[in-house]
């Protein structure tokens, strides 16, 4: 340990100068992703300067984004707290607020890279095991039989325009010929000979720029399939049709489609009631209320899901997010469904900072009396 | 009669006017409620003289408006605010105004209240434009039309696109169309030409007084069994063999009848329904169409009426038994929650009465001259004076906000504008303990600066409407805006409490008579207040995570208000880690935590802004312009006393 609080090359690493630059162009990015957010949203503004590493100012000056800042502050802290935090009683609130930011570190890493969000919409009575991504897409496809289904699923986030991705089980494979994140889709004009497959009759896809509302965005592909009846078979899907394009091999019939990315729940949930009340007089609301009933192997129970009051159940946790009504007055009711592993973290780590933050000023407070 | 103006219907027999069902919202309907509006307005009692009415029992009486339940006095002052930008009217309390509004609406006709915040509409009016932009019913009256026109176009507008003028088109025509129908609120019990009943034989057989001929309407609907076994009688014959007796009993009981449909949503609502459990409340009009067959409901409206008459005849007693009865009825049989309120209005009309947060500015002002007054002479005595003023102050400003959260049932902020007065309250109680820890007037200074600076704030947010206003769903939860909303409140006034002794030990820097010992004094104090203001802004962002993992099921989402935060706390840490690095000095942590009350404003409501177009009007684009002002000003100064005491070093 003396050792290494000697080493050299940590001892630069825990400059507190790095941690002086690495503060400054933290404060600069959350100044300016939270001014960029008026004009492009939070999406976008969270992608460009909060997610990223590295990104282009006007295209062509690189400017260090949030992530790669926290890093090198991490290893900042990690090196200052071998080499330079002195361990002693004097110290404990200095010690103890920097071990809640280590910890700080490590919860933003599990949320980060743990966690799944989704959403679920339901209509009054009924039950589903499914939700679904609001801004990422998937190619699926499935084999269309009596039973239940098996859907293969490639995320679309990497797509790139020549990959080729393999349906192993039905040993088929697609190659992408186009791919837009944003698209609009055109019908096919009169007398026009359809020379891609489209269960909706569209013939072209063209890119529009990426909405600054994630959800907003409607991908739309051409896609080439090798390996099934049909030579050169090219196939069109739109992000916004519900149907999917069909493809046969071996007396079997496929469905392909390109929707949003769905997450399995180990369970299922079932809305009995939605029930909305607003300020007597007014029409402004007072509070959202989803009765759900949660269905799992033989059991089932029933949850009231309100405002500031989810349901948390296995690794999942339900919010009240929104609500609609459907052309047939049908009340729908949207759950937000959160993944996450690591949820506690950000919990201990506060605590532990705070306490720390408390704990060094009453030192110092007692300090200050003995000078 | 006005209603020539807009042509009338000829469809009614008895009367040749309009009586059209009442359309309500949308402005192509306001026509139609215009002309009803002069059909009934002004044919009625003579204008009485003043009121002389004493209206203590009157202000108790229950509304529910904008959610809920407050007693009429602060309607009152609410609803003269929204007209005219001031809460009294000719130097006399708001709900003198509403009493004549509502019970002699005659007399409120040549009152100046409506204001109009831009020349181009008096012009496009063709009115004398008026020095203080405040006009008078009867002075727009006459061009109402063309505000409906007008605002017919502006409402086509998207509401961030319309210009200011568009924007007080609109607000001119929604408060002229309310004026008009708090004209009729209570017009039941005003005796009209409708219902004179001239032959006496008729009157004695409807039981109405022998000695009187003009009734209102409420005279004539509880006489209706009366009516009803006469016109019984008739039912089998045609009008041409009717008496002219008859004829004027029928004429009678037709406008009873076209008068029950007249009025509906009448933004009036002191009657609750008599539905269990309906937490509703309408207005009379409304209650007499929907609940008229409940007898206690009934026997309400009677004491309105009551009321009304009281107060024509100003007669004090009744008056005052019919309003006291009147809440007593309604306090009876609503809800729980609503009956909680209604016990709480004595409190606050007491709020309303004491204006405690004008004492508290007036007692930090007098500390604040006093501060000034000590660098002529300071004496131990004039220290403590200051200091107990100052804890007067606070002791007003405390009870204000105490009684605000038992009125709401509340943590104390729950919007913009308490934050003005918690972070003030909070500044003043810092001030304090830096003055009882540092002794040499640095804490007065602060705590009677801050106090007057957020409070005079407030008071311009005040300005907007009710500060009591009911929360949205998501934001509905006392146990998080009592913990995250508090602490980061408390954050930001120990920030903006560093930020000023900062300006203080560069000040005192740059004195000529620049004593050491004050001078560390000043800045153990400062460093003592930043850390505070650290740790409680990262305990309030943390907790503000928290709230946001329980109810979004995210813990950071580097949202606006989120980020703000995240700022002040990068800026505490950017200070203290370079003074600990010895890349700033004394000097410098002054500086930076000086600016720090920029970020903390940028925090705390300049965020809020960020949503301000180019069209934004009034407050908050003042406030943005003050904002820069004191920007460009807190540069030029920091910059100044950097350089200054870089010459001097």
């Amino acid at each position: 340990m003396k050792q290494l609080r000697k080493n050299r090359i940590l001892k630069s690493l825990s400059s507190i100068k790095i941690t002086v630059i690495c503060l400054s162009l933290l404060f600069i990015l959350t100044l300016w992703g939270t001014i960029d957010q008026v004009n492009n949203g939070l999406y976008l503004a969270q992608e460009r300067f909060f997610n990223s590493l590295i990104f282009l100012i006007g295209g062509y000056v690189p400017f260090p984004g949030a992530r790669l800042v926290l890093w090198v502050l991490f290893i900042n802290l990690v090196s200052a707290s071998i080499t330079r935090l002195v361990y002693r009683w004097r110290q404990a609130g200095i010690i103890l607020i920097h071990s809640g930011l280590l910890l700080f570190f490590v919860a933003a890493f599990v949320t980060f890279h743990g966690t799944e969000e989704s959403q679920l919409t339901l209509s009054e009575g009924e039950g589903r095991n499914v939700s679904a991504n609001y801004n990422q897409w998937e190619l699926s496809v499935w084999e269309i039989k009596k039973s239940n289904k098996n859907v293969f699923a490639y995320p679309t986030k990497n797509f790139s325009v020549g990959d080729r991705v393999e349906f192993t089980p039905h040993d088929f494979s697609v190659r992408i010929d186009a791919y837009y994140p944003n698209s609009e889709a055109f019908l096919a004009g009169e007398g026009q000979t359809s020379v891609l497959v489209n269960p909706s009759n569209i013939q072209v896809v063209k890119p529009i720029p990426v909405d600054k509302e994630p959800e907003r965005n409607v991908p739309g592909g051409i896609f080439s399939v090798y390996g099934t009846d049909q030579k050169d078979l090219r196939i069109l899907l739109y992000g916004g049709e519900n149907v999917p394009a069909i493809i046969t091999k071996n007396n079997k019939t496929y469905a392909m489609q390109l929707r949003h990315k769905r997450h399995v729940l180990p369970f299922i949930l079932k809305l009995k009631d939605f029930r909305m009340e607003v300020h007597p007089n007014t029409e402004m609301a007072r509070s959202y209320e989803s009765l759900v009933e949660v269905i799992s192997n033989d059991t089932s129970r029933e949850v009231l899901i309100s405002m500031n009051e989810p349901l948390r159940y296995k690794d999942f946790t339900f919010y009240q997010a929104s609500y609609a009504m459907d052309q047939f007055g049908r009340e729908l009711s949207t759950l937000a469904v959160v993944k996450n592993s690591g949820r506690l973290l950000p919990y201990v780590a506060s605590l532990a900072t705070f306490a720390g933050l408390l704990l060094h000023l009453i030192l110092m407070a007692f300090g200050g009396k003995k000078r | 009669m006005k209603f020539n103006l807009l042509g009338h219907d000829k469809s009614c027999p008895y009367n040749g006017r309009g009586m059209t069902c009442l359309p309500v919202g949308k402005v192509h309907h306001a026509r139609y409620l215009l002309l009803l509006v002069f059909c009934f307005n002004f044919g009625g009692m003579s204008a009485s003289a003043q009121s002389t009415v004493n209206l203590d029992t009157f202000k108790n009486i229950p509304i529910l408006d904008e959610g809920r339940v407050k007693p009429l006095d602060t309607y009152a002052q609410n609803l003269l605010l929204r007209f005219s930008g001031r809460r009294s009217f000719d130097r006399k309390p708001a709900i003198e105004w509403l009493a004549r509004l509502l019970l002699d609406s005659d007399s409120v006709r040549d009152d100046k209240i409506f204001m109009i915040n831009s020349l181009d509409i008096p012009m496009a009016l063709k009115i004398e434009p008026a020095k203080k932009r405040r006009y008078s019913y009867a002075q727009i009256e006459p061009e109402f039309v063309k505000i409906i026109q007008l605002a017919e176009v502006a409402e086509t507008i998207a509401e961030k696109e319309r210009s200011i003028v568009e924007q007080e088109v609109l607000r001119l025509y929604y408060n002229m169309m309310q004026y008009a129908k708090l004209t009729q609120a209570l017009s039941f019990a005003r005796p009209h030409d409708d219902f004179h009943v001239h032959d006496a034989a008729l009157r004695k057989k409807i039981h109405l007084p022998a000695e009187q001929t003009k009734f209102s309407f409420w005279d004539i609907v509880t006489r209706s069994e009366h009516l009803y076994a006469l016109t019984e009688k008739l039912e089998d014959t045609t009008p041409e063999f009717w008496s002219e007796g008859d004829k004027a009993l029928m004429g009678l009981v037709s406008n009873l009848y076209q008068w029950s449909l007249l009025y509906h949503k009448i933004p009036f609502a002191v009657v609750p329904t008599d539905i269990a459990e309906d937490e509703t409340w309408l207005s009379p009009w409304d209650i007499l169409r929907e609940n008229f067959h409940n007898e206690i409901i009934r026997k309400e409206i009677g004491l309105l009426h009551t009321i009304a008459v009281g107060y024509r005849t100003k007669d004090q007693k009744m008056f005052d038994a019919a309003a006291k009865a009147f809440t007593d009825s309604l306090a009876g049989r609503v809800i729980k929650k609503q009956r909680k309120n209604i016990e709480k209005i004595p409190l606050e009309l007491q709020y309303n009465k004491r204006h405690f947060f004008l004492w508290a500015k007036l007692l930090y002002g007098l500390a604040f001259f006093l501060f000034l007054f000590s660098f002529f002479k300071s004496t131990p005595i004039l220290r403590a004076a200051s200091l107990w003023i100052i804890g007067v102050g606070f002791a007003s400003q405390l009870t204000g906000v105490i009684m605000r959260c038992i009125i709401m049932s509340r943590p104390p902020v729950t919007n913009l504008y308490e934050t003005f007065v918690f972070v003030g309250l909070i500044c003043v109680l810092l001030g304090v303990i830096v003055e009882l820890v540092n002794k040499r007037w640095l804490g007065i200074m602060v705590a009677s600066l801050l106090g007057l600076l957020f409070l005079m704030i407030s008071a311009k947010f005040s300005a907007e409407g009710d500060t009591m206003r009911m929360m949205v769903a998501v934001l509905d939860s006392n146990f998080w805006l009592a913990t995250h909303v508090v602490t980061i409140t408390i954050g930001y006034a120990g920030c903006s409490v560093a930020g000023l002794i900062g300006h203080m030990y560069l000040i005192q820097r740059m004195m000529p008579s620049c004593n050491a010992q004050t001078l560390q004094s000043t800045y153990r104090n400062l460093l003592g207040t930043l850390i505070f203001g650290l740790a409680t802004t990262f305990l309030g962002t943390f907790l503000g995570g928290i709230w946001a993992d329980q109810s979004w099921g995210r813990f950071w989402g580097w949202d606006p208000k989120e980020n703000g935060a995240l700022l002040i706390v990068l800026w505490c840490s950017i200070i203290l880690h370079a003074k600990v690095g010895r890349l700033i000095g004394q000097k410098g942590v002054a500086i930076f935590s000086a600016l720090g009350l920029i970020v903390v404003m940028w925090a705390w409501f300049g965020v809020n802004l960020l949503n301000v177009g180019l069209h934004s009007y009034g407050f908050t684009s003042g406030i943005a312009t003050g904002l820069i002002v004191y920007v460009i000003a807190e540069i030029i100064f920091l910059t100044f006393s950097g350089f200054y005491l870089r010459k001097k070093t």
